[in-house]
């Protein structure tokens, strides 16, 4: 049963912070509390990454791509916690460590592409059969590549123009674009890995993060809005990115979960009953 | 010899389904059994089963991990006759 759950805490975190945000009323409170919850969405999606990890045993494919996965969250949370810092403060940051935030941003962006990539690759490793063929798969892949560049690509572009005219402060966000629009193109296979195991227990984690790399598209298009558009007690980024790591978290956390429901299940039913259903989890 | 053999893919599949889902579970049967064995699904039987569970053996180390995988087929073994 904790499994239908993991779906929709993202969906109530999200409802209660959005109550949250519009109390402030955009005062001097909403800063503090948004640097905060953003700190708890990134500890609980490493939290559930390390949990997956747990699963697995040292060189196995998925516990490398959890681990790529929770090692990128831990390495932005560092570089979240060290804005703290006076020195490390983006108004007033020496050129050191303005290059030590950028290359931690950078180092987690392309830890938490490996990690997706090697999830979205697991398919081709176990000889799982996408579902609708190549045409099916040819179709998704251009909408999700398409969506891809029309969120992340104008951004993309003004980042690059930055870094050209010599503001190397853009140089972490065109990786950042850069590696958002390879991680959305990899929502097909992740998709219709899920897809193509419906009905069983192990689709929840590629549904699950499936959600998450649906949920930065928001971040994406929430992000790029120009400033005033929406209305201060609505931070929609932060609705965007809380959806993508609390997702991480639950997938995860369905990682773990259902391994151990095999392991129960494998040691502890008598030789003629069948395996539990995979509706009641 | 049609009912024992079909029921060894239905008994496999029907164990491998709660985890991979149906689709998933038919699939990878008709694979091994046609790759490994050159055999249609429906011709498999007891005897084939221990190449069949060695031949799912790499598709379910991968999802699942090794230990996990393991548990798993040695259940089927003892389950499917």
């Amino acid at each position: 049963m904790r499994l239908r759950w993991l779906p929709l805490f993202p969906l109530f975190y999200a409802a209660a912070f959005l109550v949250l945000a519009h109390a402030f009323q955009g005062g001097e409170a909403l800063a503090p509390f948004l640097f905060w919850q953003r700190i708890l969405v990134r500890v609980l999606a490493a939290a559930g990454c390390f949990a997956a990890v747990s699963c697995f045993e040292p060189g196995e494919h998925l516990r490398r791509a959890w681990f790529w996965l929770g090692a990128g969250t831990v390495v932005i949370l560092i570089r979240d916690l060290l804005r703290l810092a006076p020195a490390f403060d983006p108004q007033s940051a020496g050129p050191g460590a303005q290059s030590l935030v950028t290359g931690l941003g950078i180092l987690s962006n392309l830890a938490l592409l490996a990690g997706v990539w090697m999830l979205a690759r697991s398919w081709k490793m176990a000889a799982i059969t996408l579902p609708g063929g190549r045409s099916g798969v040819g179709a998704v892949a251009v909408v999700t590549a398409a969506l891809a560049l029309l969120v992340a690509g104008p951004g993309a572009l003004q980042h690059l123009r930055e870094l050209s005219q010599g503001d190397w402060s853009a140089l972490v966000l065109v990786v950042s674009a850069g590696v958002d629009i390879l991680t959305l193109c990899l929502i097909t296979p992740l998709l219709l890995t899920a897809v193509s195991m419906r009905g069983g227990l192990f689709s929840w984690p590629w549904a699950l993060v499936t959600t998450s790399q649906l949920s930065w598209i928001l971040y994406d298009f929430a992000a790029g809005l120009k400033p005033g558009v929406l209305p201060a007690g609505l931070p929609l980024a932060e609705v965007g990115r809380g959806l993508a790591e609390n997702y991480l978290f639950a997938a995860g956390m369905a990682q773990y979960l259902v391994i151990r429901q095999v392991r129960r299940a494998a040691a502890s039913l008598p030789a003629a009953e069948p395996a539990p259903s995979a509706a009641v989890s | 010899m049609a009912s024992d053999s079909s029921s060894i893919f239905q008994q496999v599949a029907a164990r491998l389904t709660p985890y991979i889902g149906s689709f998933n579970a038919q699939m990878w049967i008709k694979s091994v059994a046609r790759r490994e064995l050159g055999l249609p699904p429906e011709d498999l039987t007891a005897r084939h089963l221990p190449p069949l569970i060695d031949g799912l053996r790499p598709f379910l180390q991968t999802l699942m991990g090794r230990a996990t995988a393991e548990n798993l087929l040695q259940q089927i073994g003892r389950e499917v006759h």
